[in-house]
């Protein structure tokens, strides 16, 4: 009996304390960040980031402790990383927790919409007014890593609030084997999948093309939405938040037929899967004739211990070509990068540190110098500097794609929308549906979301 | 069904010598079976043995084709990997395995140190509804993992575990302690009451005459069941990659997983990493393999 | 348990280190308070980490609530529980843990006591084989995931290069629909095979001779002796086994999540999956909550059943 009473009261006090705090998560809303960067604190502190695991996140690390320690030699930086299948999950439940263990987050362009109704992130509309120099920017830039409601591209509205500032740039490039199909990259869409298709005839045990397919993260979402952009298709009518009838109308089709029926034939067999790490593997194995991954994924491309295309980086490049992306009815690309967001419940002395490292890391100089420890920088005069430029192969193609940039949605729903396109173009690309299902499924499900705000009771299915 | 559990599971009187009918075809039949089972053997170990290849092969090997079996280089580099990080420091995957260490025992402990005298006690006195508390007990260690994680998540929240050790623990030992129960009950149950009767007639309470003479002879049981709970502890992966995120706190299943989905993947730094992590547990499994029924079965089923 | 000591019951030590209290301690902390005393924290870390958060998930699963959106729960009574059960994503992903379900158990329970019968008719060896073929069942799923991923990888897969030198064709075995989920099956097979091989051989090696003898002077055939005797010896041991492994099979998450992501599309997507991505993508708690007690639900009628056979094991 004595254990009974026990247990109910404990019951009712953790009742009573989770009631509690639902009532005070009603009244959330992304906090307003200071104008200005409030005194920053003299005592060591550590400023953490949240990132996945890939090379970029060792490289801020080890470039921010370089540089920034030279202005607040007091502060110590840290980029925790998490599986990039794990990335917004780790994110957002630390969200919902209330606490995280980072002061910035690095959300991909497209977590910014969930994050900001949520009131995760601090609104940083007055800070960039005060202290960052929004001319000095790309315009679209701004408006991809910051803006909520975002511009899926275009120009930035200067109306809207920012939420956060680039961090490193990113688009896809093409990688081509020089020595299989010339010097020359195909300028456009047919013409490359037909050197592709002579390329893998030509030379058995490679295939002709390597992309991503894989049903995690936005892997196979973003492989269809770069066709769709170039053969001249939209993902929705962001004004009338129309998906059903614009994603899945003609040219959606031709996309999505070109991507089922033309492009996955020319890939290796029980490619189904691959991502990031298996594109580059296909490449650095002499694989793949074409192939197409996110340019800050491919420095190892370069790496000869990784390789087997050559003894030195110099054989290397002799090899492996890399290009923007031909183009067909459009010259669109897909927007790639993630942005710095200051985190809403870190400390008041860790939020004024991230807004003074956020300062300092947008000055030009800087700028380059990230540029040259491998980042990709957003400002204009640091993406035309030679430093940039001559830091990668692919760089160029960075600096030539930036006006030629497309985003997905950026909803709140978006982690909803991006794996119903996931699963449903992994789906037709392993015969699992017919294109056409997949492609009317996926507008059908996206749009049941994006209006499921009327409905009660079993959202999420 | 007519023999009792008892006489069905208890190390009864083992058939150990074939038939004596077998004259005729029973060698070839004999080679027969033993080649069946050689090759099943086989088949069953082959992966883990792969596994093993795999993390003293050099990388180029690992991605040959055809796989090479016997002729590549032998190296140790991906074992040095798995303990050193690029720049000579600690590597994560390391002090993810020390966490792991710290989580697991100390779960471990907090399960044996609250189900061994719930185990005594419902061995030895008659309690209200035994039966039913009994399986309550062990119903609650059947529930799926993700439905549970759900609510902890909440709760966790709240109170400000998520994404700490503590936290952790907490889990992995309300799943043990069922199981510490089940298993523990079954190895006080060998031991006679009255034993503890006898010492209580010689002027000692009862709480003594169990800490004086029915726990020292529990201690065998008690370590198999607490190498149990540490094996479960150990391989736990979903309350550890949904309730954790940092590297500070991370155990090692959550970052062996993350060695791959990165921009390249390290095969054999994936198959050094686990090899290293279970390890320790083929060790412990053999220390515990007399045991191993009722180990795995949650001690509903004994030998 | 070998090393029993021998108790000289009335020899307690020496008075000086146990100093016998008097009786009337012993009435003090009787046995009932002590029975409350060792049985209360145990079950009270059970209410706290397992009632409380299911009675919690219970509540939820009547609302809205979101775990990030925030803001008060609103009732939504059951129209999540027939969204859940009308829905036919949801439908999709209980023929495939159905399948799943049933396919690895069948599998690995034909295969697990093939094992344990061959190993049971053995006079040598015994020990070492049983102990060589419980390795994959101490492995971690992450490490049996990560591996097998590895193994059946299509291009260099050591699977693939087999059957490439065995003259056999490439198999896709991860992103085609059917290979994808019987791969699923496969792995499952190969971890939980030694299960059900344990404990059949338990049940093997605990049939009393004297009932072969018997059978032999019958001059018995082989098939009907395994039939008449050995089955139904083993049978209700090998039930709960088989039993214990359905549920488990029907948890099935981590294995999932590493080795198949639940593709191609949804096709190896399980219920518990399904759940994870309710809950931690679109983070729709109320819906969650509601799918989750549903699953609690048939996990309930499955230890039901569990239960009863082993209470009747017990019992008998």
């Amino acid at each position: 009996m004595q254990l009974a009473t026990a247990a109910l009261l404990l019951m009712a006090t953790t009742v009573a304390a989770c009631g509690d705090g639902q009532d005070n998560d009603a009244k959330a809303s992304a906090p307003k960040a200071p104008a200005t960067i409030p005194e920053l604190t003299k005592d060591p502190l550590t400023l953490s980031f949240i990132w996945f695991e890939w090379p970029p996140a060792q490289a801020l690390e080890a470039f921010a402790n370089e540089e920034y320690k030279k202005v607040r030699p007091n502060a110590t930086i840290k980029v925790n990383t998490v599986p990039n299948a794990n990335w917004h999950d780790a994110m957002f439940t630390q969200f919902a927790a209330h606490k995280t263990d980072f002061d910035i987050a690095i959300l991909d362009s497209q977590h910014i919409g969930e994050a900001v109704t949520n009131g995760n992130i601090l609104d940083l509309t007055d800070f960039v007014k005060n202290n960052i120099d929004v001319a000095a920017y790309n315009p679209y830039l701004l408006a991809a890593y910051g803006q909520f409601p975002q511009a899926e591209t275009g120009r930035r509205d200067e109306n809207a609030s920012l939420y956060g500032l680039p961090l490193l740039g990113d688009t896809w490039t093409m990688i081509y084997r020089k020595d299989l199909i010339g010097d020359k990259p195909p300028q456009t869409w047919d013409e490359m999948i037909s050197a592709a298709e002579k390329c893998q005839a030509d030379n058995p045990g490679v295939s002709g093309l390597s992309f991503h397919q894989a049903n995690g993260s936005d892997a196979a979402a973003v492989t269809y939405n770069t066709v769709n952009g170039i053969y001249g298709g939209n993902l929705w009518d962001a004004k009338t938040r129309k998906i059903d009838g614009v994603m899945n109308d003609a040219a959606g089709q031709e996309a999505m037929d070109v991507l089922v029926n033309k492009m996955k034939p020319l890939t290796a067999k029980g490619s189904g899967n691959w991502f990031i790490d298996e594109v580059n593997a296909s490449v650095a194995q002499g694989k793949a004739c074409i192939a197409f991954n996110w340019i800050a994924a491919s420095g190892g491309l370069l790496d000869p211990k990784e390789s087997t295309l050559g003894k030195t980086r110099e054989q290397i490049l002799d090899k492996l070509g890399f290009a923007t992306l031909p183009t067909q009815k459009t010259n669109l690309v897909p927007l790639g990068g993630m942005g710095m967001h200051v985190s809403a419940y870190s400390s008041a002395a860790n939020q004024a540190e991230a807004l003074n490292f956020m300062k300092w890391f947008e000055q030009p100089d800087i700028q380059k110098k990230w540029a040259a420890a491998g980042g990709v920088p957003s400002r204009t005069d640091a993406l035309e500097s030679p430093e940039f430029l001559n830091a990668g192969p692919f760089n160029k193609v960075y600096a030539d794609s930036v006006p030629r940039m497309r985003d997905m949605w950026n909803v709140p729903e978006y982690a909803r929308l991006v794996d119903i396109e996931n699963t449903n173009v992994n789906a037709a690309l392993n015969g699992a549906k017919k294109p056409k299902e997949a492609l009317d499924d996926i507008a059908k499900e996206q749009q049941s979301v994006l209006d499921s705000g009327s409905r009660k009771g079993g959202g999420g299915l | 069904m007519a023999v009792s559990v008892d006489e069905a599971v208890s190390p009864g009187p083992v058939r150990d010598h074939p038939a004596p009918t077998r004259r005729r075809s029973g060698r070839g039949r004999s080679v027969l079976e033993l080649a069946l089972l050689v090759v099943l053997a086989a088949v069953m170990l082959f992966p883990a043995l792969w596994m093993l290849e795999t993390s003293i092969k050099e990388n180029r090997d690992v991605y040959a084709i055809p796989a090479k079996f016997f002729d590549f280089t032998v190296t140790l580099d991906h074992f040095r990997d798995v303990f050193v990080a690029p720049d000579g420091g600690r590597s994560a995957l390391s002090v993810s395995f020390l966490n792991s260490v710290v989580v697991a025992g100390v779960s471990t402990l907090l399960a044996t140190v609250l189900g061994v005298p719930a185990a005594w006690a419902y061995s030895r006195f008659s309690v209200k509804a035994k039966k039913d508390q009994l399986f309550f007990i062990l119903s609650t260690r059947f529930m799926p993992p993700v439905v549970v994680v759900i609510p902890i998540f909440l709760m966790y929240r709240q109170v400000g575990l998520i994404d700490s050790k503590l936290g952790l623990i907490l889990i992995y030992a309300a799943f043990n302690v069922p199981f510490t129960i089940w298993m523990m009950k079954g190895f006080v149950d060998e031991v006679p009451a009255e034993y503890e009767d006898a010492a209580m007639l010689d002027g000692y309470t009862r709480l003594q005459a169990f800490r004086k003479f029915t726990l020292p002879l529990l201690v065998p049981g008690i370590a198999a069941t607490a190498v149990f709970a540490l094996i479960f502890s150990w391989n736990e992966f979903v309350f550890a990659i949904f309730l954790t995120s940092s590297d500070e706190v991370r155990t090692a299943p959550p970052a062996i997983a993350g060695l791959i989905g990165g921009t390249t993947v390290d095969w054999g730094l994936v198959a050094a990493a686990s090899v290293v992590f279970a390890l320790p547990v083929l060790v412990f499994a053999y220390l515990v393999r007399k045991h191993l029924v009722a180990g795995v079965t949650l001690g509903a089923v004994r030998r | 348990m070998s090393d029993t000591v021998p108790l000289t019951t009335d020899n307690p030590g020496p008075v000086a280190s146990a100093t016998p209290p008097a009786r009337g301690r012993s009435r003090w902390l009787s046995d009932r308070r002590l029975a409350v005393a060792f049985i209360a924290p145990a079950l009270l870390l059970l209410l706290a980490m397992s009632v409380f958060p299911l009675l919690w998930a219970l509540y939820l699963s009547f609302t809205d609530y979101s775990a990030t959106r925030g803001g008060p729960a609103h009732f939504v009574w059951f129209e999540n529980y027939t969204a859940i059960l009308t829905s036919a994503q949801v439908h999709l992903r209980a023929l495939t843990t159905l399948i799943y379900v049933v396919g690895a158990v069948v599998l690995q329970t034909v295969l697990g006591f093939t094992i344990a019968y061959l190993i049971s008719r053995r006079t040598h060896g015994r020990g070492l084989l049983t102990t060589l073929f419980l390795v994959p069942m101490m492995l971690s799923p992450v490490v049996v995931g990560l591996f097998w991923r590895f193994m059946l990888d299509a291009q260099f897969g050591v699977i693939n290069s087999i059957l490439g030198s065995l003259g056999l064709g490439q198999v896709e075995w991860l992103t085609q629909q059917r290979t994808a989920l019987i791969s699923l099956i496969v792995v499952d097979t190969w971890q939980w095979t030694p299960f059900i091989m344990l404990i059949a051989l338990a049940g093997l090696t605990a049939v009393p001779k004297y009932l072969y003898e018997a059978a032999s002077i019958d001059r018995a055939s082989e098939w009907f002796r395994f039939r008449t005797i050995t089955l139904p010896l083993v049978w209700p041991l090998l039930l709960i086994a088989v039993l214990f492994r359905a549920i488990e099979a029907f948890r099935l998450f981590d294995l999932v999540y590493i080795l198949t992501n639940g593709g191609p599309g949804v096709s190896t997507e399980t219920l518990s999956f399904h759940v994870y991505k309710v809950a931690f993508l679109g983070f729709n708690t109320g819906t969650a909550s509601a799918y989750g007690i549903l699953m609690v639900l048939v996990v309930i009628v499955l230890t039901q059943l569990y239960l009863r056979y082993l209470n009747k094991l017990k019992e008998d």
